[in-house]
């Protein structure tokens, strides 16, 4: 039943997604310039610094993550969607883990592209590790998303909840950041370091799980408003 | 069956931090070694002209604690005496009969 | 105010003015002399800045799955004081850290967990002045995000290697420096639950007013 419910979320963002595309478009396009803005910003003498591009990949993740959260409850605020499924009969974790999974899904699809840009604007070796690299994205996405997307859903009806959002997000999800950025950093060094990267990646799978599980043990009295 | 979930995760977490903590240590302490080392120089070993005078690092400190403590303290009286006010000025309008 | 408030004030105000004269004779460490006397009050600071994190995180879930607002404004007026003693915490810490260190500041683990949970706090009051009705359940779950990294900012500094002094160096504290310490620790936690209990009535006088607004317009 939670899995049923979790999947029917899931499509249903996913359906509405992919038939206009917006969210994905606009998100992209945002960590595009994101990331541009920052190979322009840092480069000197033409060339971008060596050990930039792990940091600048996270954050654009970020700001581009924070964007998604922000226009995807947007949404079903403004379709007054968010009324009917809490209305639903169906377990609130269960919505949120099929929201959650809706982000992830989006910002995964972000990360494809942005990986292979940031990989070209500095010269980092991002694929030589394609694996080990997924799985830490990954973590680190649904660490990120895990805080995001129980954030933006408490702050829909909020007054002031565009700016509030970065507000609350950033300082909560700054270790999964912090994490993120070591692990992909020991990724780009020549000499593969494996224990640290096995290390950060152990510490952004506590995160994740701490994170989800409060986000699941939360969720149902924040949204009974 | 969520009281389990929420258990079994914390016991996940229980263990994956004990778990993390002995063999990888080491791992780490190479990793970070080499950036103490560029930045840590004892205060003694320091030429005398590099020595900071510490008295006023001292009262600057001791005085923000103080500033901030008294600061605070007053923020709060303030805001009570402007609700304060307000309930009296409420109270004494309902006692005369004013809506 | 209650009938403890006055002579727990008066307590805590003696205990203020004894406390320097502690610290002022208390013997010098070793490497760092004089600035180490920041540690007296850094310390302290510290410890009721995470004391207060956890009281906020407590109270925030007591009103998050049982409704009693008092819990909501002892989990506010606990936020309040997370960024005061935080801000105090931060502040003397690198004060003393460029001349025992020679940098005002390190990312080390405990330092940046540290900032973060006082932007937390900081965020907290940002989204309780704006965030506009429904404000304070949610307030309630960040609060809840907040104290799950206190723990991690009280044990990070002994699992990995930083700058910052690891806990032990708290049990092995000769007396006549551990006895200062505790003292001002001590005093920071009387006017701790002075703080609190000064700011809860606050927020009480405010809910006796909105009560006699509403009361008033009926």
């Amino acid at each position: 039943m939670f899995a049923r419910v979790v999947w029917l979320v899931l499509r249903k963002d996913l359906t509405v997604e992919v038939r206009s595309l917006e969210i994905a478009y606009t998100t992209l396009f945002f960590a595009v310039s994101c990331v541009l803005v920052f190979a322009f910003a840092l480069v000197r003498e033409g060339r971008a610094p060596e050990d930039g591009a792990a940091g600048i990949l996270w954050i654009s993740i970020a700001f581009a993550g924070t964007l998604a959260l922000g226009r995807a409850f947007e949404r079903e605020r403004q379709s007054e969607t968010l009324r009917a499924l809490l209305l639903a009969p169906a377990a609130r974790p269960a919505i949120y883990v099929g929201k959650l999974l809706g982000i992830v899904a989006l910002l995964a699809a972000c990360e494809i592209v942005l990986v292979p840009l940031v990989a070209l604007l500095f010269q980092a070796p991002l694929l030589a590790q394609p694996l080990w690299l997924a799985i830490v994205l990954l973590a680190g996405t649904i660490g990120f998303a895990a805080v995001g997307t129980l954030f933006a859903a408490m702050l829909v009806r909020a007054r002031t909840r565009d700016v509030l959002l970065p507000v609350l997000l950033y300082p909560i999800t700054v270790p999964v950041i912090i994490a993120g950025v070591r692990a992909t950093a020991t990724l780009l060094q020549p000499e593969l370091d494996m224990d640290s990267v096995r290390f950060w990646l152990a510490l952004l799978g506590c995160f994740d799980v701490v994170f989800v599980t409060l986000a699941l043990w939360t969720f149902e009295p924040l949204m009974t408003d | 069956m969520m009281k389990r979930l929420c258990l079994s995760l914390f016991v996940i977490v229980a263990v994956s931090a004990a778990a993390a903590r002995g063999p990888l240590r080491p791992a780490l302490l190479f990793a970070q070694q080499p950036q103490q080392q560029d930045e840590f120089i004892p205060i003694d070993q320091l030429p005398p002209q590099d020595q900071l005078p510490a008295a006023p690092l001292l009262v600057t400190a001791y005085s923000f604690v103080v500033l901030a403590l008294f600061a605070y303290l007053i923020s709060v009286a303030r805001r009570l005496g402007v609700v304060q006010r307000e309930l009296d000025r409420l109270q004494s309008d309902a006692r005369r009969g004013r809506t | 105010m209650p009938k403890w408030f006055l002579p727990l004030a008066i307590v805590c105000g003696l205990m203020f003015a004894v406390a320097p004269i502690l610290i002022a004779n208390a013997p010098y460490e070793s490497t760092m002399g004089l600035v180490q006397k920041i540690f007296y009050v850094h310390l302290p600071s510290a410890l009721i800045f995470l004391l207060a994190a956890v009281v906020c995180g407590v109270a925030s879930v007591r009103y998050l799955f049982g409704g009693n607002p008092r819990h909501d404004r002892i989990a506010w007026a606990a936020a309040e004081l997370v960024v005061l003693f935080g801000i105090i915490t931060l502040v003397t810490g690198p004060l003393w850290a460029r001349k025992a260190w020679g940098v005002w500041w390190q990312w080390d683990v405990r330092l940046t967990a540290s900032l973060m949970g006082w932007m937390v706090a900081v965020a907290y009051l940002l989204l309780r002045k704006y965030g506009g009705p429904g404000s304070d359940k949610l307030a309630a779950g960040l609060a809840l995000f907040g104290m799950a990294n206190v723990p991690f900012i009280y044990i990070s500094v002994n699992y990995w290697r930083t700058i910052h002094p690891t806990t032990n160096v708290l049990p092995t504290l000769p007396v006549s420096m551990g006895f200062p310490v505790w003292f001002t620790f001590a005093t920071f936690f009387l006017l701790f639950i002075l703080l609190l209990r000064m700011r809860v009535r606050l927020e009480e006088q405010r809910a006796q007013l909105d009560a006699l607004y509403l009361s008033v317009d009926a």
